[in-house]
């Protein structure tokens, strides 16, 4: 708990967020009633399966949904502002210089077609001498400056090329970075470089970070705050440190004990059984109930709400009732 | 008992370049290791160090340019002859399954091709082998995009396993996947190793995945395997200063002072190739390459494990 320190104002604050895809055939809910706030200069993490909502929360944060998303309810502000509210000046602005984004496939995201130092000027808003482009080729540990930016995308490797997104998405100073999945595509031993750049340059510019992963420990080892997501919804938020020690939500404990590498030498993981629910409006009941080990009665057929407990939130009927906490 | 699958001092050159301006790498170097039935040897590394051309070589897609691979006990004839008797699972099933093909037909291929068998046994054959992966029988009509990347890997798998192979290469087979699908996959690759005892080479660069499958690890670096060591020794100690670096790089252990630092790009032609990031690297290491030395039973190679 960081009650005593002066609160941090939230830069970005999601509270309720619905959002639905329209198909031909079928309407899918996305997010289901997602709420997360984030600090200035706080790093969260963002976990869950494929299916869970992550990216389509990460895509709303700058209004990037694709045109068959719509915006049922729900509210989505960043630095004071609400994102679905805003006429497309505004929005252009918050995109510019509020928010950034890295995401997984770094050659993918840069425009194969200009040099690599005509994209960071080109962020750079203006100031587009070489001594700009060059500092924030330095500054991402690149430096052979000279040569990258005048390479293209694909005369890159994948890490340096991660390396340059990276530089791109922090060249405006923006106040929110969000990276999804940015080292999926990396080598092991690169990732750890690719995040420790990401997390100190952000820590550096005072840039509050929301990292979206599969990687569990990564999460774990950079990130203060962790955001687990399930069925459209933020199922567990709070400190880092508690959530991994002590899950609250069943959910939450599954995801832990399915990772390798916290079980005995020759030891069994459990993975978690069934599949993500893919929602078609809004569920009135735990969506996490049919796979999970603590269901309750009250779990198949009412909606649980948000708890808060020790400086966590929690959506959970064992925990709304009080009930023990779960077994290791 | 003969291995199922031995490669000795194995070394892959690649070329490249016109005639009067080749340029060579060398992909694998003086490389052995041996695997034998109902085992797994985990193969890790960065990329680049040579861990998908070890796959191809155990899999005769490449030829090595020296040393020798024997499948069975006999060399590499031709790909003919290793036929239905080598398998292999990859990376993405999106790009390595037929996206025209039912997946039925997919895992049906291999045995179309191997064996004469009637195509009323071959459908009753999938059926089976598509429920011991976990999956309905029911799914061998649809395409491989109306699958979920875990039941795409399945499939997969099953079309491996489709014609009893005695070795299988997994490259990279569960790094797609989310981590319980992850767990799904892994626990599956498990139990069918122990009900078909195939060997299995399991390349990752996910240390904690290659710790839960496999019993014996194979660094590699830069062409060459640095450490072959228990699974208990790599991972309580790590007897080469690059296996430490992998596992305090993926967090496995908390050890600032055994990261490495990042990749050069100058090739190193004398000494120890991992001299310019190694933290532990002294004079010798910059003039003497190490050769690969037993220690308490298991195989490193550098000047400084074992207490120098």
């Amino acid at each position: 708990m960081r009650n005593d320190a002066p609160p941090a104002r939230p830069i970005v604050t999601i509270s309720d967020l619905v959002i639905e895809f329209r198909t031909r055939r079928q309407r899918v809910r996305a997010l289901d009633g997602a709420s997360l706030s984030v600090a200035e200069g706080e790093k969260v993490g963002l976990v869950g399966e494929s299916g869970s909502g992550k990216s389509t929360l990460a895509l709303s944060l700058a209004r990037l949904l694709p045109t068959n998303a719509e915006h049922v309810s729900g509210d989505l502000t960043v630095a004071g502002k609400s994102i679905f509210a805003m006429d497309t000046a505004s929005l252009r602005a918050v995109r510019r210089r509020t928010l950034s984004y890295v995401f997984q496939d770094p050659i993918g995201t840069l425009d194969p077609t200009m040099r690599v130092g005509r994209q960071i000027s080109s962020v750079l808003n203006g100031v587009s001498q070489r001594s700009a482009v060059a500092s924030s080729l330095l500054e991402v540990g690149l430096t052979d400056h000279k040569r990258i930016a005048r390479s293209y995308p694909h005369e890159l490797s994948g890490g340096m090329a991660q390396r340059v997104s990276i530089a791109v998405a922090l060249a405006a100073k923006p106040q929110v970075v969000i990276a999804d999945e940015p080292t999926a595509s990396l080598d092991a031993s690169i990732r750890a470089q690719i995040l420790d750049l990401l997390v100190s340059l952000c820590a550096g510019h005072g840039t509050a970070l929301v990292l979206l992963s599969h990687d569990l420990r990564a999460i774990a080892h950079y990130c203060e705050r962790v955001a687990v997501m399930y069925g459209g919804r933020v199922v567990e938020d709070g400190p880092t440190a508690n959530v991994f020690s002590e899950p609250f939500h069943p959910y939450s404990r599954a995801l832990m004990k399915a990772a390798p590498g916290q079980e005995r030498l020759g030891g069994r993981i459990e993975p978690i059984p069934g599949v993500p629910p893919i929602l078609g409006g809004r569920e009135e009941r735990c969506t996490f109930a049919p796979r999970c080990r603590f269901a309750l009665e009250s779990c198949h057929s009412e909606r649980p709400g948000e708890q808060r407990t020790a400086g966590r939130r929690v959506i959970c009927h064992r925990v709304e009732g009080g009930l023990p906490p779960l077994p290791r | 008992m003969t291995p199922a699958i031995e490669l000795r001092s194995v070394g892959v050159r690649y070329s490249s370049g016109p005639l009067w301006a080749r340029r060579h790498v060398q992909a694998m170097e003086d490389v052995s290791f041996q695997i034998a039935a109902g085992e797994t040897l985990g193969l890790v590394g960065e990329s680049g160090s040579g861990k998908s051309t070890t796959g191809k070589v155990c899999l005769g897609l490449v030829r090595p340019t020296q040393g020798q691979v024997s499948f069975d006990g006999a060399p590499f004839a031709s790909r003919r002859t290793t036929r239905g008797r080598l398998a292999a699972v990859l990376q993405h099933p999106q790009w390595s399954l037929n996206p025209r093909l039912h997946v039925g037909m997919s895992v049906a291929e291999p045995l179309a091709i191997n064996q004469s068998s009637s195509s009323e046994e071959r459908r009753r054959v999938v059926a089976s082998m598509l429920e011991r992966v976990g999956l309905e029988p029911s799914l061998a009509k649809r395409y491989p995009h109306q699958l979920s990347g875990g039941q795409r890997q399945r499939v997969a798998i099953a079309r491996a396993l489709v014609t009893h192979p005695r070795f299988i290469v997994f490259d990279e087979a569960v790094s797609a996947l989310d981590v319980s699908v992850q767990a799904q996959i892994l626990n599956l690759i498990r139990e069918l190793q122990e009900q078909a005892g195939f060997a299995a080479l399991f390349i990752s660069h996910d240390l904690a995945a290659v710790r839960y499958i496999a019993k014996r690890v194979a660094v590699m670096y830069a062409g060459s395997i640095v450490e072959l060591a228990t699974a208990a020794t790599f991972y309580a100690r790590g007897l080469h200063p690059y296996s430490r670096g992998l596992q305090a790089a993926s967090d496995l252990i908390d050890e600032p002072d055994a990261r490495l630092s990042g990749l050069t790009e100058d090739v190193v032609r004398e000494g120890c190739a991992l001299t310019p990031r190694c933290p532990l690297a002294f004079d010798k290491c910059g003039r003497e390459r190490p050769e690969l030395r037993p220690l308490d039973g298991d195989l490193v190679a550098c000047h400084r494990a074992g207490g120098a």
